[in-house]
């Protein structure tokens, strides 16, 4: 995929587009026509060329504006980076492996040298070029976690492992579904899944959680995660509810189309060499429903699901005000047609 | 939600219970918490040295001479729940490992307790916990950040911004506080009906 990066917008105006290209790569999260919560995490390894699994961060066409948005999501309400005193260590981690797999992955945007403590790191997208001493903070512009969160797509949460469990003990959060970093600061695994329908009776946590306590530095894990956005917004925090929550009203059958975006998480998670901490981070993909149908495979595929979802998980998701509008517009795609499994565009 | 939908940040109180497996005992209550310590020594004593914190402040019934004839112990009482957590404070500074907390009131007092224990480095989970006299919550405005308390009602208008909001069950320990979110922002001025739900 080349990197021409656009301008665009995820407020406002709101003129963010997908090129035929970052469609071509979306993250289709379904495979089969129902959908329900499961333990998802598979390894994190390379991708075929150009899909958003290729590398271990995925830098893209919207690499710049969303950077942007972020910027200024940060500006407004600075409590969305927060990091609790002890995860330094970890902070400094984030900030290496950052650097590195950016660096590694695109030479051409990104080059960090190093001459022993002596760092200089230059990200040309975004015109910065710095030099700094690694494991010395007053020598950068601000804690390394927020500085290199800045530099990356999508949100980024750090978790410390102790009594037996994981805490989000720092994070960087401006794209996400409706949760807020200020009020889960601190929390353990337990607390901050605490919302989630349904995952008690079907034991998903418990063994997600399993399976990352045990995770290696050498084999990172990932796995989608999605729901729906009205406006390709990407702060569709509840901080700012009253901001984007009257959207939910204005969706109908002929607006669908354009209003309605699936949105889905790439999260990826890797453990920390220093400090044991887990880098958990949510790369946010967003994609209008008239995109989408550009693939009618994936529209059909997506008329069943959300037609059928459990009546928990659309009020979870906060889709119940516009589902029937937004089954309504996909029918037409759908001609009942068997499509197997598997996630691919065609 | 389905019937046993339920958000698992929501903490469960239980009643107190002495562990015999300590160093020492600290005891932390206000107000109606009172009657949480008298039954619980009524359960046979541990042999370890105890220590007993006592505010009346905000009790409806006054337990102090029950307390006074009952604790065989150091009995500390304090006019205000302030003066008795900076006496917690000081203990604190000075106590060792092994120290078992029990505390009982109201659930900000709780987690005003367990907060300043967090201080010095004991676990939430070290500290026993029996909610009394009230299930008013504290609530988070998650637009203007700012906490209201003594909630007793499932919409509360923000002390902070004036916004009506919901409470949810959701559940910040750090804070000792439920997450409160707008309740009309998709539709401005149609609040539900307010009722007393947390008496
Ligand atoms: C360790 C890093 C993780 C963090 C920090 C995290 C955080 C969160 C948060 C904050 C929410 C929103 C809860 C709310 O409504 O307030 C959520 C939802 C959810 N999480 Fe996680 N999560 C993590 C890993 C996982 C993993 C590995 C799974 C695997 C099963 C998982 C499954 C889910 C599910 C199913 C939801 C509901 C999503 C939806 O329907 O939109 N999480 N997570």
């Amino acid at each position: 995929m080349s990197l021409a990066f656009k301008q665009e917008t995820f407020r406002d105006d709101y003129t963010f587009r997908n090129s035929p290209e970052a469609i071509r790569r979306f993250p289709f999260p379904f495979p089969e026509d129902q959908y329900m919560y499961s333990v998802n995490i598979e390894p994190h390894t390379a991708g075929p060329k150009g899909a958003v699994t290729e590398f271990t961060l995925d830098v893209d066409e919207h690499y710049v504006a969303e950077c942007r948005d972020k910027a200024i999501t940060l500006e407004q309400d600075p409590g969305r980076c927060a990091s609790l005193p002890h995860m330094m260590d970890a902070e400094w981690d984030f900030l290496e492996f950052t650097m590195e797999s950016l660096a590694r992955d695109y030479p051409e945007q990104f080059s960090l040298s190093k001459n022993g403590k002596a760092w200089t790191w230059i990200n040309r997208p975004l015109g910065i070029e710095q030099s700094f001493v690694f494991g010395d903070a007053a020598t950068l512009p601000m804690g390394p976690f927020e500085y290199m969160g800045r530099q990356v797509q999508g949100d980024f949460v750090l978790l410390d492992q102790r009594e037996d469990t994981l805490f989000a003990d720092a994070g960087i959060v401006t794209s996400q579904a409706d949760w807020s970093l200020a009020f889960n600061v601190g929390m353990s695994w337990n607390e901050w899944h605490g919302p989630v329908p349904q995952v008690t009776k079907l034991g998903v946590m418990d063994r997600a959680l399993k399976f990352l306590m045990s995770l290696q530095q050498a084999n990172p894990v990932r796995r989608l995660n999605w729901t729906m956005t009205i406006n390709p917004r990407l702060d569709t925090s509840p901080e700012n509810y009253p901001l984007w929550g009257g959207d939910r009203n204005k969706v109908n059958e002929q607006n669908a189309g354009e209003l309605a975006h699936l949105r889905v998480e790439l999260q990826t998670l890797f453990r920390m060499p220093r400090s044991n901490a887990i880098v958990f981070s949510i790369r946010c993909y967003l994609i209008s429903m008239q995109e989408m149908a550009t693939y009618p495979r994936w529209a059909k595929r997506f008329h069943r699901v959300l037609r059928d979802l459990h009546p928990d998980l659309v009020e979870y998701k906060g889709i119940t005000k516009y589902q029937q509008a937004v089954v309504a517009w996909l029918s037409r795609f759908d001609d009942g047609a068997d499509i197997g499994t598997g996630t691919q565009p065609e | 939600m389905e019937r046993g939908y339920w958000i698992r940040s929501k903490p469960v109180y239980t009643a107190l219970l002495w562990n015999d497996k300590a160093t020492a005992h600290a005891v932390l209550a206000a107000g109606d918490g009172g009657l949480a310590v008298l039954k619980l020594f009524q359960q046979a004593l541990p042999e370890q040295p105890i220590t007993v914190f006592y505010s009346p402040a905000g009790a409806d019934k006054d337990y102090l001479p029950a307390l006074q004839a009952a604790v065989d112990a150091d009995l500390r009482v304090f006019a205000t729940t302030a003066e008795l957590l900076a006496a917690w404070a000081d203990y604190l500074a000075t106590a060792r490992m092994g120290l078992r907390i029990y505390t009982a009131g109201t659930e900000k007092f709780m987690w005003d307790v367990t907060d300043a224990a967090a201080d010095f480095g004991i676990l939430n989970q070290d500290v026993m916990k029996e909610l009394t006299g009230s299930l008013a919550r504290s609530v988070y405005c998650v637009h203007c950040k700012s906490l209201t308390h003594e909630v007793t009602s499932n919409i509360a208008t923000c002390s902070g911004c004036g916004r009506q909001l919901f409470v949810r069950d959701h559940f910040s320990r750090r804070m000792g506080a439920y997450m409160g979110l707008m309740v009309d922002a998709e539709n401005p001025g149609e609040v539900p009906q307010i009722e007393e739900i947390y008496p």
